[in-house]
């Protein structure tokens, strides 16, 4: 009874690689343009490419390649629910019907819809899971404060977000230690999470979040007051410790990254898309 | 309710790159009506090894059988088992679950859906049995409580559950004198008139001293010392080596011993101490 | 010696919703000396965090008067001078570090006053070498015991540079290899770099070595002196439902039995030193 073990996105694995030293910038703004080029995709073959890429970008940053993948585990029913749906629900004029079974007509055309949803869908995981597992939390929000700073011009309190962040990322990890706890307390007083049905299951969980919600509450009331004696009184008069750098092989990476980016576009453009 | 375990290992995230062994091949039987301290430094793996005694966590490898019953088999009824078995976490603020002591402690018999004045008795029997006033704290808010009365719902709510063996993890922590010879003297209490068997964890070396018959010292994941508490304190620098402080008077009568006072190198009461110092140094002025 | 914090008929009451008044303190006179080591004892409920509350301006007082340096706390244009000379550490480290990354929450606090990055960072290395935790500077505190978190939590404040630091009961939830190592390190903050301390713990044994102590109860100062005067009323002490040094309980049992030992002895190094003379 571990609820943190299969929990992947968001866990950082400390490494000494190129892309672990990559400035958190950089590894934001190429994951941003990956989703990007992602959410425009719509042939097999520039799927290959993103492949590719990231196959490539896990084995230089040493990530256990089986470790990355056991976070898809909880995602798997949703995304076999949503190929399903896309086959039996798209189609268009010219599709050919697979088979066929009382109201439900399978379609080529709909399968391909199945396929390049579920690989989006699965890109897009894959892509996010290696930026948290390669840049540290701090790193990225400090490479999110340095990003969004800009808008600070039209009064968006962008530090205050980020330390709201911060703080949200240092507690997630206490709180699921601490919902481990409680849910251990109750087993040990009779409560068989593991017997009934979905909802009787959940309706279980009720007793579980009362005391969870409790001490996360008196857990701010606390943090709010040691803050306060470290002298925070938000983002403004405040300096940091760290300032980021950007040095060549950032410039490097975004030169790659340009490259790619301009094959898969092309690939996006001259190759016909499967729907 | 006896509980045997045999070669049990466990590893904390186990199959991930975080993955790190916390019990190794640890062999430990506890016999019916015992009072047996765990102790050992942080996370030496005391709470993994002691969730187990109750099946919230099933054995990787090796065995734990709680009367006669594995708690790995598949058809294994470990609901019932965890009702024998109670477990009082370090935490009160995680184990209860109600607005108020009374409903907080009938949790576990409603659970067993047991009938209303069942319930009822049990919520009184155990309340009585933690010194927590039946009329007066019955309807009282769970918010209202103090560190030490909290303590004691707790405590109230497992024993609710009529469980044979208790499992105490470092239930003192955080408590003030008062408060801390309050619940020890209830876990007392339990032992001796309830004849419970007690599991105690405790990172108080005088508390162990004082309430345990039998001590296993865990160091890393490995039982490294189970026997007596007389002879467990008799391996003195074993457990300073490991981390582990000494009740305060031993830490006392070892400086004397250095200075050659005759004094055993053991725990010994603090009237056995002042009995011992004053006749070696009155021995002393006589013979001058 | 100069005075540092000066409590002045200090009066506070919580107030819970409708009509729930509890007070907490109630005519309260006492002072800080800068340098001291000072340690405010009592049972759970005694008033002794609130009290403590009003050193740095998080409790503003009901009656009464608290000045920091000559300034009242309830001068709102100056609590940062205050808080920057009076830093706080609490019983439970986790909900008071605020960073994934030590370092970074050591840094937490000078960043907070505004300073230069190359300043911030070299104060974060003092910190950090002062209380020998150098080595954690990059792990997280959910990898951490409870003991390293509180010494990164008093790093955190000490990086502040305060001239005095106020723990609420810091070693309450330490196992007691962790408390010895904290209680050093407060130690060596007072005697080596002269910061004031103010220590709140129901641990007797964590106040002999203190210079001056207090002894609350339901919301008011009983008792006041070194602990070598405080320890000779025992019976005072049993009675606040406090525990007793062992070494001090040793020596009474001994002087009972027609042993000539000084009234002072309060820690097992003294004990054995007299005992010794005997011999």
């Amino acid at each position: 009874m571990e609820l943190t073990k299969n929990i992947t996105l968001g866990v950082y694995l400390p490494g000494e690689t190129v892309i672990h030293r990559l400035d958190p910038r950089t590894k934001i703004v190429i994951a941003s343009l990956l989703i990007f080029l992602l959410l425009m995709i719509k042939s097999y073959p520039a799927y290959g490419m993103i492949l590719l890429f990231l196959t490539a970008v896990i084995f230089i940053s040493g990530i256990p390649i089986r470790y990355a993948l056991c976070g898809l585990k909880p995602m798997l029913p949703v995304l076999i629910l949503m190929w399903f749906f896309q086959l039996f629900l798209y189609s268009s004029p010219d599709a050919h019907v697979i088979f066929s079974w009382w109201i439900f007509t399978a379609t080529d055309a709909g399968m391909h819809m199945g396929n390049l949803i579920s690989l989006r869908v699965f890109f897009l995981f894959g892509a996010t899971t290696i930026l948290t597992l390669t840049t540290s939390m701090v790193g990225l929000t400090d490479g999110m404060e340095s990003l969004l700073n800009p808008l600070r011009k039209i009064g968006l309190p962008t530090q205050e977000l980020v330390m709201t962040m911060v703080i949200a990322l240092r507690f997630v990890l206490i709180l699921a230690e601490e919902l481990d706890k409680i849910v251990k307390a109750q087993m040990a007083r009779g409560v068989a999470f593991d017997r009934g049905n979905f909802i009787q299951k959940t309706k279980k969980l009720f007793p579980v979040f009362l005391p969870l919600f409790i001490n996360a509450f008196k857990r701010a009331e606390e943090l709010i007051v040691a803050m306060e004696s470290r002298s925070y009184t938000g983002g403004k008069g405040r300096t940091k410790m760290k300032t980021l750098h950007m040095g060549r092989v950032d410039l490097i990476a975004g030169l790659i990254m340009l490259i790619f980016s301009a094959i898969v576009i092309l690939i996006i453009f001259t190759i016909q898309p499967q729907i | 309710m006896p509980i045997e375990i045999k070669n049990l290992c466990y590893s904390y995230k186990q199959g991930t790159p975080f993955e790190k062994k916390v019990l190794h091949n640890v062999n430990l039987s506890i016999n019916d009506g015992e009072f047996i301290g765990l102790i050992g430094p942080t996370q030496s793996g005391k709470t993994t090894l002691a969730q187990h005694c109750n099946a919230l966590i099933i054995p990787q490898k090796g065995r734990v059988v709680v009367n006669g019953c594995d708690t790995a088999e598949k058809n294994a009824n470990l609901t019932d088992l965890r009702q024998n078995v109670g477990y009082v976490f370090q935490n009160p603020d995680y184990q209860l679950f109600a607005p108020t002591v009374g409903e907080d402690i009938a949790f576990g018999p409603v659970n067993q859906k047991l009938g209303r004045d069942e319930i009822n008795n049990r919520v009184r029997e155990a309340m009585e049995q933690v010194g927590l006033d039946y009329n007066i704290f019955y309807k009282r808010d769970i918010f209202a409580l103090s560190g030490g009365q909290k303590r004691r719902a707790a405590i109230a709510g497992v024993l609710a559950c009529r469980p044979r063996v208790m499992i105490l993890d470092d239930v003192t922590a955080g408590l003030d004198p008062r408060g801390r010879e309050e619940i020890l003297a209830v876990v007392r209490k339990l032992h001796e008139e309830k004849m419970l068997t007690i599991i105690f964890i405790s990172n108080s070396m005088d508390e162990v001293a004082m309430l345990a018959d039998r001590i296993a010292v865990l160091d890393k994941g490995h039982i490294i010392i189970d026997d007596t508490t007389k002879s467990v304190f008799g391996e003195a620098e074993k457990l300073q080596q490991i981390g582990l402080e000494l009740p305060e008077v031993m830490e006392i009568t070892g400086k004397l011993r250095e200075y050659g006072f005759k004094l055993p190198q053991t725990l010994i009461t603090l009237d056995e101490v002042v009995e011992l110092i004053s006749a070696d140094l009155q021995g002393k002025q006589v013979g001058e | 010696m100069e005075k540092l914090i000066e409590v002045t008929n200090l009066a506070y009451t919580y107030r819970a919703g409708a009509g729930n008044a509890v007070t907490a303190l109630s005519g309260i006179n006492m002072e800080v000396y800068r340098g001291e080591f000072l340690a405010i004892t009592g049972q759970n409920g005694s008033g002794k965090s609130t009290l403590a509350r009003h050193f740095n301006g998080l409790l503003t007082p009901d009656r009464g008067e608290v000045f920091v340096e000559g300034i009242p706390i309830t001068d709102k244009k100056r609590i940062a001078d205050i808080r920057k000379a009076v830093g706080m550490v609490f019983q439970n480290p986790d909900n008071q570090l605020v960073s994934s990354i030590v370092e970074e929450d050591v840094a937490f606090g000078p960043e907070n006053l505004g300073l230069a990055p190359e300043v911030i960072r070299n104060r974060v290395d003092w910190a950090l070498k002062t209380l020998n935790i150098e080595s954690l500077r990059l792990e997280s505190p959910n990898n951490l015991s409870e003991g390293q978190k509180q010494l990164v939590a008093i790093a955190g404040v000490l990086a502040m540079k305060p001239e005095c630091i106020v723990l609420d009961e810091p070693t309450a939830h330490l196992d007691p290899r962790s408390r010895r190592e904290v209680l050093e390190n407060v130690t060596r903050l007072n005697r080596n770099e002269g910061i004031t301390i103010i220590l709140l713990t129901h641990f007797m044994n964590e106040v002999v070595f203190c210079d001056r102590m207090i002894i609350m109860d339901m919301g008011k100062i009983i008792i006041t002196g070194t602990p070598q005067d405080v320890f000779n009323k025992e019976a005072d002490i049993v009675r606040l439902g406090l525990d007793f040094p062992v070494a001090a309980r040793i020596a009474s049992g001994l002087r009972a039995k027609g042993l000539i030992l000084p009234e002072s002895i309060i820690d097992a190094e003294e004990l054995v030193n007299q005992l010794c003379l005997l011999k």
